[in-house]
């Protein structure tokens, strides 16, 4: 069998790895971003039990690995509790609080990187510290964290193929079952290599044209000619 | 009728008392200068006035709220006292226009079209009419000033707060923002302002304000502070600044 034979051949089953892994990133980064604001908020709350929690959660997700987290919420989690759980559902779970805890970080990076002065302006219109959170300052921080945080996204991407490991038939799972039938290892991995490659070169395009987009420096020069 | 009305406020950060018991009474349509020297608690003072300091201990009374009180509505307090800063602190992400309606929009529920139309109308006062569609980053020090000197006026403020407003300004600026808030005093604006200029001081200050090491050392009219100064530490700070 030759490349092209392996390709004719096995165009399905590397289609359906390929619309895995692109479901099961999708689904947990957009609710990573979601638990990632939510932490970044608590953290920097001024009630020190939401810090508190917010600050273990990201120290329990950031020091162990996603596959030992993986492993505990499909066998772990399931097991003591009594119930069985969807191999995605648990994927999702580990990958998104996975995700969540690095992001919740680089969120508090970017409003800790505006001026103080942004938020006493604010305040001293009559704003609310919540309102003053959300019309000032998270949009001037998302501005800063979109490298950081399109650099999370393809971290997250990759770490798709960890949750191989516990049965979820993405990309990666699909080439090894290739390999067992073909034994055309060099191609297949190349082949999921490339797969990885575009859609993660997709991202930081897109990260890239957002960046260029939402510039502060950018918008003003555009608006002033 | 009486503006705003300080009582024995103190301030300490950490061990530091950097305010020692200061009193003022501030009649409405005033226009109040404080001087004094770099460190003397200018600035915490004027910042405990609108309790973006709070206070150790003391009463602040604006327009018969007392914002030092303990079931004190901040947000609602602060909609009257207007607040001008060194470092102008326009939002970057805004339009000048939305800088301005922000607030009233956000805080006052008014309507895009009434906040816009005084915003408008508040850059024309401010010499800006053509500039509000632009970011404020592709302003002048001078401009980016008086926006943020319209963004105060946009929430109908009782009381203005001025911290060194045009300290950070190359001097072919200062001039435009001191008419502005020259003007300001003339409407009958009661006005509290941090300044280094002067000149100007003697011109439009009603009272001119002496701070040094966190207490009020001597006030009075212009006239009687830059010509005939009692106190020898008044004498000698005005012996350096004129
Ligand atoms: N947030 C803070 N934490 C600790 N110390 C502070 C803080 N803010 C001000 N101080 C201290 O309080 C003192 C008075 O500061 P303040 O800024 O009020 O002086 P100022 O009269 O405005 O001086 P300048 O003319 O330089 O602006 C200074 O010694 C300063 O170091
Ligand atoms: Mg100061």
């Amino acid at each position: 069998m030759n490349f092209f034979e392996l390709l004719q051949e096995s165009w399905p089953m590397f289609l359906r790895g390929l619309l895995m892994t692109l479901e099961l990133a999708v689904v947990s980064l957009v609710i990573a971003m979601f638990v990632g604001l939510g932490s970044c908020l608590m953290n920097i709350s001024r009630f020190r039990v939401l810090h508190w929690i917010s600050q273990g959660y990201i120290n329990i997700f950031r020091g162990t690995p996603l596959l030992v987290q993986a492993f505990f919420f499909y066998f772990g989690v399931p097991k003591a509790f009594g119930f069985t759980l969807n191999v995605f559902v648990a994927g999702v779970i580990a990958l998104s609080l996975n995700a969540g805890a690095y992001l919740s970080e680089i969120f508090r990076s970017g409003i800790e990187a505006i001026p103080h002065g942004q938020m006493e302006a604010a305040r001293s219109l009559g704003m609310p510290r919540r309102t003053a959170m959300l019309k000032i300052i998270l949009p001037q921080a998302i501005r800063i964290v979109i490298p950081s945080v399109a650099n999370q996204w393809i971290i997250s991407l990759k770490d798709t193929s960890i949750i191989s490991c516990i049965g979820l038939a993405e990309l990666t799972m699909m080439g090894s079952q290739i390999v067992a039938r073909t034994y055309m290892s060099f191609e297949v991995w190349i082949c999921v290599g490339a797969f990885y490659f575009i859609i993660i070169y997709a991202l930081s395009k897109l990260s890239k044209f957002l960046e260029k987009r939402l510039s502060l420096v950018k918008s003003a020069d555009k608006e002033a000619s | 009728m009486l503006k705003v009305q300080i009582k024995k406020l103190h301030k300490s950060f950490g061990p530091d008392e950097v305010l020692r018991g200061m009193d003022l009474d501030v009649q409405e349509g005033e226009v109040i200068c404080l001087i004094g020297p770099s460190g003397s608690g200018k600035s915490t003072f004027l910042r405990c006035i609108n309790s973006l300091e709070q206070p150790t201990s003391g009463t602040v009374v604006v327009d018969g709220d007392t914002i030092t009180g303990k079931h004190a509505n901040l947000d609602k307090i602060r909609e009257n006292i207007g607040m001008v800063f060194q470092q102008f602190n326009l939002f970057p992400h805004l339009t000048v226009l939305k800088n301005i309606t922000i607030a009233p929009i956000q805080c006052k529920k008014h309507s895009k079209a009434v906040a816009e139309a005084k915003a408008r109308e508040l850059l024309e006062r401010v010499g800006l009419s053509q500039k509000w569609n632009v970011r404020p980053g592709s302003l002048s020090g001078g401009q980016q000033q008086r926006v943020a000197i319209a963004r105060a006026l946009a929430m109908d403020p009782k009381l203005m707060l001025f911290d060194e407003p045009t300290s950070a300004l190359d001097p072919e600026m200062v001039g435009d923002v001191l008419n502005v808030m020259r003007e300001l005093a003339q409407e009958g604006m009661t006005m509290i302002i941090v300044t280094h200029e002067m000149g100007f001081a003697r011109e439009v200050a009603d009272r001119v304000v002496f701070i040094d090491e966190g207490v009020i050392v001597e006030q009075g009219p212009p006239s009687e502070i830059f010509t005939n100064p009692q106190n020898r530490r008044t004498i000698a700070f005005l012996d350096k600044v004129l």
